[in-house]
């Protein structure tokens, strides 16, 4: 492991809501080192969805430095998949349509037959088969999460900005993508920031788990979760250390809680 | 899921039995003009017989002429008038600045009521098929452009970001986000236009020509032929209702992916 591949030093972010000025993020320190899996956890409106933003390159930092691999991120980071919270499936393209888009461009360029395989393959996948000529709009809510995983995952990025990927998941399908995430980082040795409101989510999928503070966003505690890649994401909570690091970062982020929905 | 726009329990009449009592109503509509016309000598109204005796006597002479002319003159000037109109709005709805600068111009252009321009493009084109076309074009562009115009400014930036992070070229985002994302509010545009485009040619033809649908109303008026007025209008109107129906095919086929059922009207 040598350097980070993402880092923030000293981020803040400010934000302009019909001229009332809005500090989202307060001097943010990140660093996520080479193939490590980072979940961020926090009340909702704490920021959490900010940082992937800012990776991303979507947004500025109001002051601080966001780095990728060593260089300043200016403009959209094209190195990095991003599974924004709302899905941005396109509507008037079918679900295969929308899943290979990133094959049809310049850059990738990936041959028709080629690309509808691996757009079939994706779709068994995430669990779509049989829905590949149906547009957007006629899927359930946690369909279109998984279109829009799958469009994520096609491409295969080095590095996946995760902002509740599996929150309109029913728990058992919940399971299996944690499996297939947990597999897919090993496999690809993939990078991951993963914004969760789920604490028992992000320990059983995190090598380090960040708390976030309510608004404005500051990091209240990190944790390393020591149970290595080679995890099994569904019998890991029956494990006494996992009942231990829950309860130890609950005890971080249950005052928070209370905090965000006050305001 | 799609609406299912069935019909409820009890309320259920067949498709053959509708279209029976639609007939029997359009007959009976005819057969009251008819025996209205017949009592008071039909002056004003004309009957139908006389209206239906007229079209066949146009039909032999040069009534499809003159619905080519009047076709003429609508294809034309929407061949014109729709590119340009959506090139336009597309370029300005994702120019911020230039758009901000032309904004009053913009909102003048959109008051004028395009047909009043009639008297003013036949001194400047003459009499021929000139004056019309530049009507029905005009009317096109503007009714695009706006509609254009504002569905490019309405596209979601949070799509063409995902685009762009995947890897998309400028002009890829603009292919496959802003283009299709402005459909729905060109296929409003067009909407609004092909009726429109109807009506220009057709004032065009009222005010000054030699052929057309709106000069054998202007024609007919002239001489007092009252069943010639509604034959004519009989012609429009069965232009209008397919124009109409062409509009709904393609909004149809353009709108293909939008889930919310089409309105009622539609469906018949």
């Amino acid at each position: 492991m040598t350097r980070n591949v993402i880092e923030l030093e000293h981020v803040s972010k400010e934000f302009d809501a019909r001229g009332v000025k809005v500090l989202a993020l307060d001097t943010i320190d990140l660093a996520v080192a080479p193939e490590e899996f980072v979940a961020l956890v926090g009340p909702s409106g704490c920021g959490k969805s900010t940082v992937l933003n800012l990776v991303a390159g979507l947004l500025p930092p109001t002051s601080g430095a966001v780095r990728y691999d060593g260089a300043p991120v200016q403009g959209a980071n094209r190195r990095v998949g991003y599974m924004t919270q709302k899905d941005t499936l396109l509507p008037w393209r079918t679900v295969e349509d929308n899943i290979g888009i990133a094959l049809e461009l310049k850059c990738r360029a990936v041959p028709a037959r080629e690309r509808r395989e691996r757009v079939q393959a994706m779709m068994d996948f995430v669990g779509l088969t049989g829905f590949a000529r149906h547009y957007p709009g006629e899927l359930s809510g946690g369909m279109r999460k998984r279109a829009a995983l799958a469009r994520m995952l096609i491409y295969e990025p080095e590095t996946f900005l995760l902002d509740e990927p599996f929150g309109a998941l029913d728990a058992q399908l919940k399971l299996i993508m944690h499996q297939e995430l947990l597999r897919m980082t090993r496999a690809r040795r993939l990078t991951v920031v993963f914004v969760t409101h789920d604490l028992a989510e992000a320990i059983t999928l995190a090598d380090r788990v960040a708390v976030f503070t309510a608004r404005p966003g500051k990091i209240r505690a990190v944790r390393q979760i020591p149970f290595g890649r080679e995890r099994d994401a569904v019998h890991l909570r029956f494990l006494p250390e996992f009942g231990a690091l829950h309860e130890e970062l609950w005890d971080e982020l249950k005052d928070e809680v209370g905090k965000g929905t006050e305001t | 899921m799609r609406v299912n726009r069935g019909c409820s329990e009890g309320n259920c009449l067949s498709e053959r039995t509708t279209w029976l009592l639609r007939a029997i109503l359009g007959l009976a509509l005819i057969a009251a003009w008819e025996a209205f016309g017949a009592f008071t000598g039909g002056t004003w109204t004309s009957k139908p017989s006389l209206i239906a005796v007229r079209l066949v006597q146009w039909a032999q002479r040069d009534l499809a002429w003159h619905v080519a002319t009047t076709l003429q003159e609508i294809v034309v000037g929407l061949a014109i008038g729709v590119p340009l109109g959506i090139a336009l709005g597309i370029v300005l709805g994702r120019a911020p600045i230039t758009a901000k600068i032309l904004r009053p111009l913009i909102l003048t252009l959109n008051s004028i009521p395009v047909v009043a321009l009639a008297p003013l493009l036949i001194m400047w084109f003459g009499l021929g098929l000139q004056p019309k076309i530049v009507l029905v074009a005009l009317a096109s562009f503007l009714l695009l452009f706006f509609n254009t115009f504002a569905g490019a400014q309405a596209v979601d930036r949070d799509m063409i970001s995902a685009l762009e992070l995947m890897g998309a070229s400028a002009r890829e985002r603009f292919q496959k986000a802003v283009l299709p994302g402005c459909t729905t509010w060109i296929m409003g545009g067009l909407r609004n236009a092909l009726p429109y485009a109807l009506i220009g040619a057709t004032v065009g033809e009222m005010m000054l020509a030699r052929n057309g649908l709106g000069y054998l109303i202007s024609n007919a008026a002239g001489q007092f032929d009252m069943a010639g007025i509604y034959a004519a209008l009989v012609v429009l109107m069965i232009l209008g209702i397919i124009v109409n129906e062409l509009a709904n095919r393609l909004e149809g086929w353009l709108l293909r992916w939008r889930p919310v059922a089409a309105p009622a009207w539609s469906n018949m």
